[in-house]
């Protein structure tokens, strides 16, 4: 505060700086021409009428009101809002002791080796790793066949929540416990040090000074989870059997059905909403200053 | 002196190939404020964080009141620190900070609030409680880590560098905190630095290490006096060392001639003198006189002023023998008004015979 009031003492220099600007250009352009336009061309779009199977363009509430009126546009939005946050509290949760094993354990060339490996998996395609899963999963599947020697199964995981859960966790897996093995590893050691040395146990400093120290990329993580897993098609689709559908599902269901591309957009508006409000909630959560 | 509260027991660490601390036996007493001091890497810090239990030593037994420690880990133990970086933990603010190890023992709230406020005003910082340690100067940081290390009472204190990040008219003002406190609790303070003046002015005892070796112990006024050995008299700094042949020996001197000149050093008892051998003795500077003509004392050389360094009214010349043999002396201001020392000028350097000290034999 005291310094903002000490700049504006300052006289200002109100000239543009070509320089930085001349730079700073080719970003603000892209991001009009492939995100913003889309993205107010699909709002607009979420008002246009459908008519002999053509779209009209027009401004009607009628789409909003037909989809948001239905029970089944809001069955789908609460069954992927809850897959997503299941999902990423599971790869929080699941991503972090490995994490906390290549900040911590692990020394300097292992754990460059560990983060170049959990690369590796990006450069396939996610749609041939989905159908990877298939050969594993299915009745007759790698797993099942175990599990007989046993005496157990056949389990149906395939066309289940179980299977949409898999595929979410090989799409954001790999790259959650990249955040946060980058933001584990930050960690001044000395902190830890300092949390043994007043008595705090090796259990308890986990939680009481890593978790605190990580937070921010703990959160980043968890937010890419819920983005990518939110708005993912291939795994509740494939994995998960499309039944209930989610709301990508609901997406290309819509646009399918009589060319309904408006109330499609209201979908993809209503999911965008969404993201926003959680990413800016998250990134607020995560650098949220200390009350003084 | 009672029962040592610290005993390190042939203690030895190796980190893989490297070691850290070499056999080492040190004993250190209730409430004394010892310094552990050497250039980095000497294994003064390693030293210390094997008190704390963040090492484990590879041999030998550090023991405190009597108990082996060697399988206590540093949780289970009551050796609060004081760190270099200080480990202020940011997520938590000042009084938060301070509250933290009583929290880990499991204190009430009320209670141990009330304690971290009472130190905070102890050390003058208590209308900050409430403030993020982010928001604060570095001499007021470093005494939210003192509160925080001392708020649990401990019998020993343990300083890793604390000071080091200060600036230098800070160093002293927090010295006289760091003393006047260590007198009022009557604990053991262990101070670990590379900086001699805050050993020296701080310690009642200090431990000069290099290369993991204990190379001497002692109180500061005779490690300044009475190197050890070479390695001391060099660390030390304000030492003249002068190196030469044995000419002559009576009962109580020895006449040495050495490049600069020949010099008469006193003989201690029992020692031998050959004629022949090499000895080596030294001079503090602060013993050194200067005068503008030869002065009647029988060891003197006429050196060529070299440079000049103040600090407040002590002023260091550096000076300069035909032969190149340097020579330091430390000299009041006042004093050196008497005689003319402008660089270039030749100053007669002499000092008296009961001043020398010679060092023992180098190790091989």
């Amino acid at each position: 505060m005291a310094d903002k009031k000490h700049e504006s003492t300052k006289p200002v220099k109100r000239s543009i700086d070509i320089y930085a600007l001349t730079w700073r250009m080719p970003i603000i352009i892209w991001q009009f021409l492939f995100f913003v336009g889309p993205l107010i061309f699909m709002i607009a779009m979420s008002f246009f009428l459908v008519e002999n199977y053509r779209m009209v363009e027009a401004f009607e509430m009628k789409n909003w009101v037909k989809m948001l009126g239905r029970n089944y546009f809001w069955d789908s939005y609460f069954y992927t809002l809850g897959l997503a946050s299941a999902a990423t509290v599971l790869a929080t949760v699941l991503a972090f002791p490995a994490s906390y094993a290549l900040a911590f354990k692990m020394s300097e060339t292992a754990r460059r080796w560990a983060v170049f490996f959990l690369i590796i998996p990006f450069f396939t395609s996610y749609l041939v790793r989905t159908f990877s899963w298939y050969v594993i999963l299915a009745e007759s599947g790698v797993i099942n066949a175990i599990l007989s020697y046993v005496n157990l199964g056949p389990y149906t995981m395939l066309n289940t929540k179980f299977g949409t859960m898999v595929g979410y966790m090989t799409l954001t897996l790999p790259l959650v416990i990249i955040l946060q093995t980058l933001s584990l590893s930050q960690i001044d050691r000395n902190l830890i040090g300092a949390a043994h040395n007043l008595g705090c146990g090796r259990i308890r400093t986990v939680f009481t000074v890593i978790v605190p120290l990580a937070k921010v990329g703990l959160i980043i993580g968890a937010v890419f989870c819920f983005i990518l897993s939110f708005g993912d098609f291939v795994s509740p689709y494939y994995l998960g059997g499309s039944k209930p559908p989610t709301l990508p599902i609901m997406i290309i269901d819509t646009t399918k059905s009589g060319q309904q591309w408006p109330r499609a957009a209201v979908v993809a508006v209503m999911m965008m909403v969404t993201l926003f409000s959680v990413a800016f909630a998250a990134i607020a959560l995560a650098y949220r200053k200390r009350s003084q | 002196m009672s029962d040592p509260l610290v005993e390190l027991d042939n203690v030895v660490k190796r980190f893989g190939e490297f070691t850290a601390v070499q056999p080492m036996n040190l004993e250190i007493h209730k409430g004394e404020f010892l310094a552990l001091m050497g250039s980095s890497g000497c294994g003064k810090t390693t030293t210390l964080r094997m008190l704390a239990g963040l090492e484990k030593p590879s041999e030998g037994e550090v023991r405190l009141a009597g108990r082996v420690m060697n399988d206590v880990s540093a949780s289970d133990r009551d050796t609060p620190m004081v760190w270099q970086t200080l480990a202020l933990f940011p997520f938590l603010n000042v009084r938060e900070n301070v509250e933290f190890g009583l929290k880990m023992r499991g204190m009430a709230a009320s209670e141990r609030r009330a304690k971290a406020l009472d130190w905070l005003d102890r050390l003058g910082i208590g209308e900050f409680a409430e403030r993020d340690v982010a928001l604060l100067s570095g001499g007021q940081r470093q005494r939210v880590a003192l509160a925080r290390a001392l708020v649990t009472e401990p019998e020993i204190l343990l300083l890793d560098e604390p000071l080091s990040a200060l600036d230098a008219h800070l160093v002293i003002r927090m010295q006289g905190v760091l003393t006047k406190l260590q007198r009022e609790l009557g604990i053991t303070f262990v101070y670990v630095t590379h900086s001699q003046s805050e050993a020296f002015a701080m310690a009642d005892r200090v431990v000069i290490m290099s290369n993991g070796v204990v190379e001497q112990v002692g109180a500061p006024r005779d490690i300044y006096r009475a190197p050890a050995n070479r390695f001391v008299a060099e660390f030390v700094g304000r030492n003249n060392i002068l190196t030469g042949k044995i000419k002559s020996s009576s009962q109580k001197e020895i006449k040495v001639e050495t490049s600069a000149g020949n010099f008469t050093v006193p003989k201690g008892k029992g020692t031998t003198a050959t004629t022949g051998d090499q000895l080596s003795f030294v001079i503090a500077a602060d013993l050194v006189s200067l005068t503008g003509s030869k002065p009647k004392t029988e060891n003197a050389v006429a050196c060529e002023v070299i440079s000049e360094e103040f600090v407040g009214s002590v002023v260091t010349l550096y000076l300069e023998a035909p032969d190149g043999t340097e020579f330091k002396a430390q000299v009041q201001q006042r004093d050196l008004d008497k005689v003319n020392a402008e660089a270039g000028k030749t100053l007669w350097v002499n000092w008296a015979t009961k001043h020398a000290h010679v060092l023992p034999e180098a190790r091989a």
